[in-house]
């Protein structure tokens, strides 16, 4: 009996080594995860129009049918990007993601100063290096820091009933997302 | 009549007010290693803290699964937020094929009776009131998703949201 004992027990430990392992792992293995989809949508750095989900499509699963979004899959790499989000007439709110889909931060239009949401994305290095009297005249400027070099920002626009539809799908087109030095 | 239920913390970091369950570490960075393997898999994007938090029931208050072949009300006052959808889906997470395009309602166009109460039918034929078409899909998936919340508002002791009752099945 008890020569059966040990391999039962190692089988098993195994078997939760490789569980966890795998639960760990999966994020960076995943081939179609949020990113990988959006990416195929349009090039990096830019804003992307989401379709709206139906019955037979839908980009990313279980997105809300009452709101329009929009994307702008990002990378850091080659510096800071500035991002301009028009506040539409109910609710707008952005989300920014990690290259695995973690969300990092997010806001909604409450805390837009005018009629857009204004941020600067940027990894602690890249603020680092901001000329320090930039620093200070950009306290009406909001600067969100980024660990992740890659990631998305996702923009989400609330439609109140369908007649109103075309209208925030319009003024979400007013969204940019582009490198913060072509911005200025 | 109000419906009042605590709201309770299952320990997974789950949130239960009645048959409605949310998971609110989902919309933060420190998600936990299942969450974020299960978005990663199938491609969601969950809604940041700040924006909102869902909820989704799968069964009604006896406990039955949500059937589309049947008639359920969906029936109670919501958690405070700026604004409210509620959508639903077939057991496999897609929009459900209707000819109004009516996959849910928002909390701005939903009828209200005189208590405050919104009421709401899943039915597969037409139904008066608020009717949401279940296309006779087997399993509902019914998402409640608040927009803007004061923080916290999930936590509270009265936490209120709607009842589900199963009302008629063919």
């Amino acid at each position: 009996m008890t020569r059966f004992l040990l391999p039962i027990l190692g089988g098993l430990v195994l078997g939760g080594l490789v569980h966890i392992v795998s639960i760990f792992a999966l994020p960076q293995l995943a081939q179609n995860d949020a990113y990988a989809r959006l990416e195929r949508l349009g090039r990096t750095n830019e804003i992307v129009q989401i379709p709206d989900p139906t019955p037979f499509e839908s980009l990313l699963p279980r997105l809300d049918p009452a709101f329009v979004f929009a994307a702008c899959v990002f990378d850091l790499s080659h510096g800071p990007l500035a991002i301009s989000v028009p506040t539409t007439p109910d609710l707008t709110s952005v989300a920014f993601y990690t290259r695995r889909g973690r969300v990092f931060y997010s806001l909604n239009d409450r805390a837009a100063a005018r009629r857009s949401i204004d941020l600067q994305l940027m990894t602690p290095e890249q603020r680092a290096l901001l000329p320090r009297d930039e620093d200070l005249t950009a306290a009406d400027r909001l600067i969100i820091e980024s660990s992740a070099i890659q990631g998305i920002v996702f923009v989400r626009a609330f439609v109140r009933e369908e007649g109103a539809r075309q209208n925030v799908r319009q003024q979400l087109t007013n969204a940019k997302c582009g490198p913060l030095s072509a911005a200025r | 009549m109000t419906w009042l239920m605590s709201a309770r913390d299952n320990g997974f970091g789950a949130l239960d007010v009645g048959v409605w369950r949310a998971w609110p570490r989902s919309g933060t960075y420190d998600a936990d290693p299942y969450a974020r393997a299960s978005f990663a898999r199938s491609g969601d994007l969950p809604i940041g803290l700040s924006e909102g938090i869902s909820f989704v029931a799968t069964t009604d208050n006896q406990g039955r699964a949500i059937d589309g072949r049947c008639i359920t009300r969906i029936k109670g006052k919501f958690l405070p937020a700026r604004f409210w959808t509620l959508t639903i889906y077939d057991g496999r997470g897609r929009l459900i094929e209707n000819s109004a395009t009516r996959y849910g309602f928002t909390s701005t166009e939903v009828l209200f009776d005189a208590e405050g109460d919104a009421e709401i039918w899943l039915s597969p034929r037409a139904h008066s009131g608020n009717w949401l078409p279940t296309g006779e899909s087997e399993r509902i998936i019914a998402v409640i998703r608040l927009y803007d919340t004061p923080t916290g508002v999930a936590r509270s002791e009265v936490a209120q949201m709607p009842r589900v009752t199963r009302e008629k099945c063919p």
